[in-house]
């Protein structure tokens, strides 16, 4: 199964060890990546709204990209997947719009027809693994991990793009744990914001709104918590510290990439999937590693 | 949290609404869970307003067909509890004043079906005054100052005005707004209080009314955007979410708002610029460049931080000093080159 890969800005940079954890991941799963390199970032928040123009062509160029080898995209930041979504669906709906972007794609010899499926690696184990393949696949289960889900906004938001009346109501995540081995637990901050988007020139928001997030994650008994994007990751591990500064209390909580969750289970060591490499310990995980040589895919 | 059994593999996109079957999350479900005679446990929150203590009351109420929250509520007011205070005057989604949060949601309770069980409480982000009222006055201030009015010094151009749909495509949008507050309460940034300046979504849909009016004045819009903290919405959509008018606040009022505050007071709008900036010249973001170019100095401040994210691996100072171009940079300054803001 191929996929055109789209690893995003995060991955490539602050949160390298998600893209490595992504292709390891992957070969295990059976999945083969072509990385998208030439691929520029999809404008994040900022661009979308100064420069729609530039936004819509960056976005569609990527779309071009993966229908140029006749590939799915695959995504593994939850913004990026957002921005491809709405603008393929822009491309889509306004043919004046289409056109004029394919006029400049046309440059570099590329072409979009609207054609490019856009899933998320999460999504991906769902419909291209399937529950039942991932499951005989699991050879360390997480057992007795409790996991809290982080999703985090624009995998599950807005409704004119996911269809959840409530996104709480989202349990892809804490499905996906449960076929890990993991526990997965409630808690409040599941589907809320970390507010990543505004911390470039204000962090005080994303440390407020995250603080209380892993405070509840906490309180509801996780040892850990996993996130399908990596700005999510960003705030949740690489701002704990301030966190913790901000409301007085030591959270210790390791943050997951999700491919380092599903890798774990696949057997994977924490130290094959860089775990080290982020700011929180996750000194947990180690109790839950594969030991060597044992277990075999059922 | 139990998440049940196997399900086949999915597809067609069906794994981004995984929980819609399961928790009954659509209209068709929701609207189907009661059938007549059965009881409705409801939990109020009530209080007398104030910095005064809440209390939880509950009321077991007979469900009829098609019974709404309003409806309970009403029933709850003429059989158990004549002193309960809650708003409402149109019942048909019209009027905006019965804006509650049932089960943790914003809700009109004249257009939300009952569920089997309700916790219903008061708006978040305005003080209450009493049970499910809140006092409006902080929003209407906040929509007051910023002048959501047009200002037109020149003679019209002529009669009719010559203005097509899409030039009022995004004004239109936030022209359905019936000031129901509940994007207000659901917001997170306003939920932080005064730690930012950002006005809300409610306060900003009421402004894109006449702001994305391509009639108005420059000089006017630009004057009530400086006081909107528009950049500190987080994009988190909740707002959409909620919005019982079903308006795009996100992408069809406070981006088409930002886009207008980047043209009118670009300091507004540095981080955006640097941004795209970045992208231009090296095809993807840095984020330490970034960083640098929006704080300054001031990111250099927490030495402790620079030196765990030195030893994490998670910067790389070489990158950012030798502004290395990406593989995807020649495309990047294609696109973004010649834009309008270079």
């Amino acid at each position: 199964m191929k996929f055109a890969y789209y690893p995003g800005c995060s991955a490539r940079s602050t949160c390298a060890e998600l893209n490595a954890a992504t292709h390891l991941v992957s070969a295990k799963l059976g999945l083969d990546l072509l990385q998208l390199d030439s691929a520029t970032c999809t404008g994040a928040r900022e661009l979308r709204a100064i420069d729609p123009v530039g936004f819509y062509t960056l976005n569609v160029r990527i779309l071009a990209l993966a229908e140029s080898h006749s590939l799915s995209l695959m995504t593994i930041c939850n913004t990026c997947t957002l921005n491809v979504l709405d603008a393929h669906a822009a491309f889509v709906g306004d043919k004046e719009l289409a056109a004029s972007i394919n006029v400049r794609l046309a440059q570099e010899g590329l072409h979009y027809s609207g054609r490019t499926r856009i899933s998320h690696f999460l999504w991906v184990l769902y419909e291209d693994i399937g529950e039942q393949r991932l499951r005989q696949l699991v050879v360390n289960p997480l057992t007795d991990l409790s996991v809290g889900a982080f999703y985090g906004c624009h995998i599950t938001r807005p409704p004119s793009r996911y269809g959840f009346v409530d996104s709480r109501n989202n349990i892809a995540l804490e499905r996906l744990a449960e076929i890990l081995g993991c526990q997965p637990i409630d808690y409040t901050g599941r589907n809320e914001c970390c507010g990543f988007h505004t911390a470039a020139h204000d962090e005080r928001v994303a440390i407020k709104l995250t603080g209380q997030h892993i405070m509840a994650a906490k309180a509801g008994g996780a040892q850990a918590m996993v996130t399908p994007c990596p700005l999510c990751h960003t705030v949740l591990d690489g701002f704990q510290r301030e966190i913790e500064k901000d409301i007085g209390q030591k959270l210790d909580m390791p943050i997951l990439h999700l491919p380092q969750l599903v890798g774990l289970a696949l057997g994977l060591s924490p130290e094959e999937l860089n775990i080290e490499r982020h700011m929180v310990p996750a000194d947990v995980l180690k109790a839950h590693a594969a030991k060597p040589r044992k277990g075999h895919p059922r | 949290m139990v998440i049940g059994t196997d399900v086949p593999t999915l597809s067609g996109g069906d794994a981004r609404r995984l929980g819609q079957t399961e928790m009954h999350d659509t209209l068709a479900a929701r609207n189907s869970r009661l059938a007549p005679g059965d009881q409705i446990v409801v939990r109020i929150r009530r209080s007398g307003g104030g910095a005064g203590s809440t209390a939880i009351q509950e009321f077991h109420v007979p469900y009829e067909k098609w019974m709404r929250v309003l409806d309970v509520l009403n029933w709850i007011a003429e059989n158990e509890a004549t002193d309960l205070a809650y708003r409402w005057l149109c019942g048909s989604k019209m009027c905006g004043t019965c804006g509650v949060r049932m089960n943790g949601r914003e809700v009109l309770a004249c257009w939300e079906a009952a569920e089997p069980m309700m916790t219903i409480e008061p708006l978040r982000n305005l003080p209450v005054i009493r049970d499910l009222v809140v006092d409006r006055k902080p929003y209407e201030q906040k929509v007051a100052s910023l002048e959501p009015w047009i200002e037109r010094h020149a003679p019209y151009p002529q009669f009719p005005e010559p203005l097509n749909h899409r030039q009022m495509k995004d004004a239109s949008k936030a022209l359905d707004c019936i000031s129901c507050m509940c994007c207000y309460s659901a917001c997170p940034v306003i939920g932080l209080g005064d730690l930012t300046d950002f006005a809300g979504p409610a306060p900003l849909v009421q402004l894109g009314q006449t702001a994305l009016d391509p009639r108005n004045n420059p000089d006017k819009v630009r004057r009530s955007l400086a006081l909107t903290g528009i950049f500190n919405c987080v994009s988190c959509y909740k707002c959409e979410e909620v919005c019982p008018a079903a308006i795009p606040i996100v992408s069809r009022i406070i981006e088409p708002l930002k886009a207008k505050t980047a043209r009118l007071l670009p300091g507004m709008a540095k981080h955006s610029f640097a941004l795209r900036e970045i992208v231009a010249d090296r095809g993807r973001v840095d984020p330490s460049a970034l960083i640098l170019r929006v704080q300054g100095g001031r990111a250099l401040a927490n030495i402790p931080r620079v030196i765990r994210l030195l030893m994490r691996r998670k910067i790389n100072p070489l990158k950012t000093i030798f502004k290395i171009k990406t593989a995807a940079a020649e495309a990047a300054g294609r696109i973004l080159g010649a834009g309008p803001f270079k």
